[in-house]
């Protein structure tokens, strides 16, 4: 039997500081990196505008490619697509209302210019792409929906399956995700395309799975060992899933890697958020939303009998900021909005 | 034991249900060979590719409002809907989809499509075909100075309209009946010498320099190079309320090459149309050895009662044959009244579009012009790519999971990959069965559940080492694994649905495909994990009585 971090015992929550600086330094980064150099690179599902992908026979010399459509679409952008024989041509008409003059007018006059230069069969257009203006509008704004909704509906489940501080840590530590990779996405100049989109959305349930996991543990434990503090309790439940997480999250790194290797240039975008998501998630389920549920289990203790629970909590996670603990418990009387199925 | 008869059985209709649902069949699919779409008779697996997988349009329409309010968008738009599902259906594409989305879109697709002017065309085209008698009064010559007049007024707007007419002074010049001879100066000479008093500015206006008479009444040709210019002129709010009353001015389709230079012809013609084409019935393209490419129209017995008392009315004019504000042709004179049967001269354009034009014409005219809000064209060799691509990392993915699992977890871990082929397999056949799209993204989202579908075993085996390490028997330590994994596979599921179906309800297109491929593989995976891998365990225990170790 290969067994790896097995019966480990380490004091993961310990390093929450440090973890809370190292993604804080991260995300400031991306935000600096948005101050500096604008908002990240959309593509033109969400900007509007014309995408052309061509394919040469001969591979062409950049240079000329980039002076000949340079001329017949001023302002465009061309990049290189994959293997040296593949371009894409990137026209963002900021001020076209209307697709059909977009499409018409610059692919035909790219088209026509390429001919030109290149012959008739010289080149083929594979992908041609227009969006208009409202249609990239309302793309954005749905993208925003969806994740606000997905949240919205991981928060309710989670609460009516654990309860509310689980649920608020779960999907705190899930923004803190998306926020990571959003800086990501911009430090790396990742093309957020719809796709892209879709890779964060996947993530949202990849992250609050692994999230999940963890608390299921600590749903567990709490109903098992009831005098140990909570801060312990979460250790344990990261200390004895770790295996499962090592395990999990190898064989989908695995696929991810896969796709950014094997599955060609359209989806590499996607497989690489997707890769550094799944990183991100094993990091934040250990070291965002654990501290986070002693954080909220400090400002909001629960209003069950055993003072002793709670107090210990709150010493053991912050040492330092004791004064909590003077208070006098809660009055009880409620029922304890302990796990349900006790 | 029964309890494990059960399960057996149901797994095994379930693959059976499976294969069955995946078995290649017949089927009839338009392929193009050798440029032209042939329908051709294969066997394929029946797992519907999206359009980024097999090559074809995308199109999404929007009612334009920009030149006409339309009051009850949803109903225009339901007429529209119908109009373009027929001349899609017309168009001969296998398997389109034409549907409605929201409240004011149309979603068109076009698998295996690429000629995508053409299709662009077709669902655009509003096809309203009217007749409209050209003018006989020589109205348009008459109120030429007056147009110049105001423009002259106007000069900085209608210049700066038409930024593109420098290169003009290069074309010969050609006798005009207006004024200057020098009828291929750039009307930003003119100002510039208007501003510059240069003698010379009253022998011709901006606009009448630029037109010339055509031959006969109510024609006129301006040069190809002048029509962006004089088309700026002729929207001047101005200039368009001091033309002739009841009358109303309409390019033609076509140019004419005069001389060596290029014209393309403007018609001064009744606004009134003498009549529409609601009452058309048919039509249809031919080619007539004197007119080249024609579509001959029929009228309904009403239409064509109509037609033949105006045009008894209007014998030895001239009628213009409008499509689309466009006059098609020249216009022809009108011999003697005509009845039920006309048609429309194509000019110098090919037989497709004579195709294209009876096609339109017959599945009727559009109730609101549409625009085009967006356009994705993918050729099919590159979906073909994708396909090799995205099953090379399909393969490799698998080939890892596979080899971490049972390099992991030894006999179990084969268990696991037995349930991870039939978790594949399940996820294809849920696709197939619901006529799901499979797209590059879905079929992203299938690599990407097989890394996570391991997921649920991974948690139970732990579960059950666990147990084993605790002392109990194998039997015990299996069945409390599975129970104790059950709520953390549950939750981690049911969370990733409901993600999933938030995607399916906010994406579009691709994306819709890859939630669908999460949902489905999820639900796979869900069932495989948990219900074919204990069952495995079930029958693996049951073949061995005294089971003392567990290769886990």
């Amino acid at each position: 039997m290969i067994r790896i971090f097995h019966d480990t015992k380490f004091d993961f929550i310990k390093w929450w500081r440090h973890a809370a600086i190292a993604t804080i330094a991260f995300m400031l980064l991306g935000v600096g990196s948005y101050f500096v150099s604008g908002s990240p690179n959309y593509s033109i599902e969400f900007t509007g505008g014309t995408l052309m992908q061509l394919q040469f026979k001969q591979p062409p010399n950049p240079e000329e490619l980039r002076a000949v459509v340079g001329v017949a679409a001023p302002g465009s952008e061309i990049q290189q697509y994959g293997s040296n024989t593949e371009y894409t041509v990137r026209a963002q008409d900021r001020t076209a209302t209307e697709v059909t003059s977009t499409t018409a007018g610059v692919s035909k006059k790219v088209q026509e210019a390429l001919s030109a230069k290149y012959g008739k069969d010289g080149f083929a257009v594979v992908r041609a792409e227009a969006v208009g203006p409202k249609v990239g509008s309302e793309l954005r704004r749905g993208a925003v929906i969806a994740m606000l909704l997905v949240s919205l509906v991981t928060l309710i489940y989670l609460a009516f399956r654990f309860e509310w501080r689980f649920g608020v840590a779960a999907v705190l530590s899930t923004a803190h995700d998306v926020l990571v990779t959003f800086a990501f996405i911009k430090l790396f100049h990742i093309e957020v395309s719809l796709v892209v989109v879709g890779a964060i959305l996947t993530l949202l349930g990849y992250s609050s799975n692994d999230t999940i996991i963890i608390f299921d543990r600590v749903r567990e434990n709490l109903r098992k060992l009831r005098k140990e503090t909570l801060y312990d309790t979460l250790n344990r439940a990261i200390n004895e899933t770790l295996p499962r997480s090592v395990l999990t999250h190898t064989t989908t790194v695995s696929a991810t890697l896969a796709l950014v290797l094997f599955a060609g240039e359209v989806l590499r975008p996607f497989a690489i958020v997707m890769t550094f998501g799944v990183v991100v998630a094993t990091f934040s389920s250990i070291y965002v939303a654990s501290p986070l549920l002693l954080w909220i289990e400090r400002k909001y203790p629960r209003t069950v009998g055993d003072k002793a629970h709670a107090s210990a909590t709150q010493v053991r996670a912050e040492p330092k900021a004791n004064t909590a603990t003077d208070r006098p418990p809660r009055p009880t009387g409620r029922t304890a909005q302990r796990p349900a199925a006790r | 034991m029964s309890n494990l008869k059960y399960r057996v059985a149901l797994i095994v209709a379930l693959v059976a249900a499976s294969v069955w649902a995946l078995f290649p069949r017949t089927v009839v699919e338009r392929v193009k060979r050798d440029g032209v779409f042939v329908y051709d008779t294969l066997r394929r697996v029946p797992l519907k590719r999206g359009l980024d997988l097999q090559g074809g349009m995308h199109l999404a329409l929007e009612i334009d409002e920009s030149k006409q309010a339309v009051t009850d968008k949803s109903d225009a738009l339901d007429r529209a809907l119908k109009v373009v599902r027929t001349r899609i259906d017309e168009f001969g594409v296998s398997e389109p989809v034409v549907q409605k989305v929201g409240t004011d879109r149309i979603i068109v697709e076009l698998p295996g499509i690429d000629d995508q002017e053409r299709a662009e065309a077709i669902v655009q085209k509003s096809a309203f075909l009217q007749f409209q008698i050209t003018d006989e009064t020589r109205a348009f010559d008459k109120v030429l100075p007056r147009l110049d007049q105001i423009i002259r007024d106007k000069g900085g707007v209608a210049l700066g309209a038409s930024g593109d007419s420098s290169n003009k002074s290069q074309v010969a010049a050609l006798p005009n009946l207006f004024g200057t001879s020098d009828s291929a100066k750039a009307p930003g000479d003119t100002t510039k010498k208007d501003s510059s008093a240069v003698p010379g500015l009253n022998t011709g206006g901006a606009l009448s320099k630029l037109v010339q008479l055509g031959e006969f009444a109510g024609e006129y040709f301006i040069g190809e190079q002048d029509v962006a210019t004089v088309e700026s002129y002729l929207e001047i709010p101005e200039v368009t309320t001091a033309l002739p009353p009841g009358k109303m001015l309409r390019w033609s389709s076509d140019t004419l090459s005069v001389g060596g230079r290029v014209f393309r012809p403007l018609y001064l013609v009744d606004a009134r149309p003498i009549i529409t084409g609601e009452y058309l019935q048919n039509a249809k393209p031919n080619t007539t050895p004197i007119e080249g490419t024609v579509v001959e129209f029929e009228l309904n017995n009403e239409g064509g009662r109509r037609f033949r008392s105006e045009t008894g009315k209007h014998v030895g004019d001239y009628m213009a044959i409008v499509l689309d504000d466009r006059v098609m042709g020249r216009p022809p004179v009108i011999q003697s009244a005509i009845g039920t049967r006309g048609q429309i001269t194509m000019g110098n354009r090919n037989l497709q579009a004579a195709q294209d034009l009876a096609l339109v014409l017959r599945a009727g005219s559009l109730p609101v012009p549409l625009k085009i809000a967006e356009v994705r064209a993918i050729g099919a060799s590159l979906g073909q790519d994708s396909i090799v691509k995205g099953q090379t990392a399909m393969m490799i993915a698998v080939g890892l999971v596979i080899a971490i699992m049972i390099g992991y977890y030894r006999f179990s871990g084969m268990l696991a990959v037995g349930a991870l082929m039939l978790y594949i397999m399940f996820t294809l056949a849920m696709l197939a069965a619901f006529g799901a799209v499979l797209t590059l993204p879905g079929l992203a989202g299938l690599v990407l559940t097989v890394g996570i579908a391991v997921d649920a075993n991974v948690l139970i085996f732990e579960r059950i080492r666990e147990e084993l390490d605790r002392g109990k028997t194998v039997r015990t330590s299996v069945d409390e694994g599975f129970k104790h994994a059950w709520s953390a596979i549950l939750d981690t599921s049911v969370t990733t649905i409901l993600g999933g179906a938030v995607l399916y309800q906010y994406g579009t297109g691709p994306v819709k495909g890859f939630a669908v491929t999460l949902m489905a593989g999820i639900s796979a995976s869900l069932f495989c994990a948990v219900y074919v891998t204990k069952t495995f365990y079930l029958i693996w225990l049951a073949r061995s009585k005294n089971v003392q170790t567990l290769s886990i």
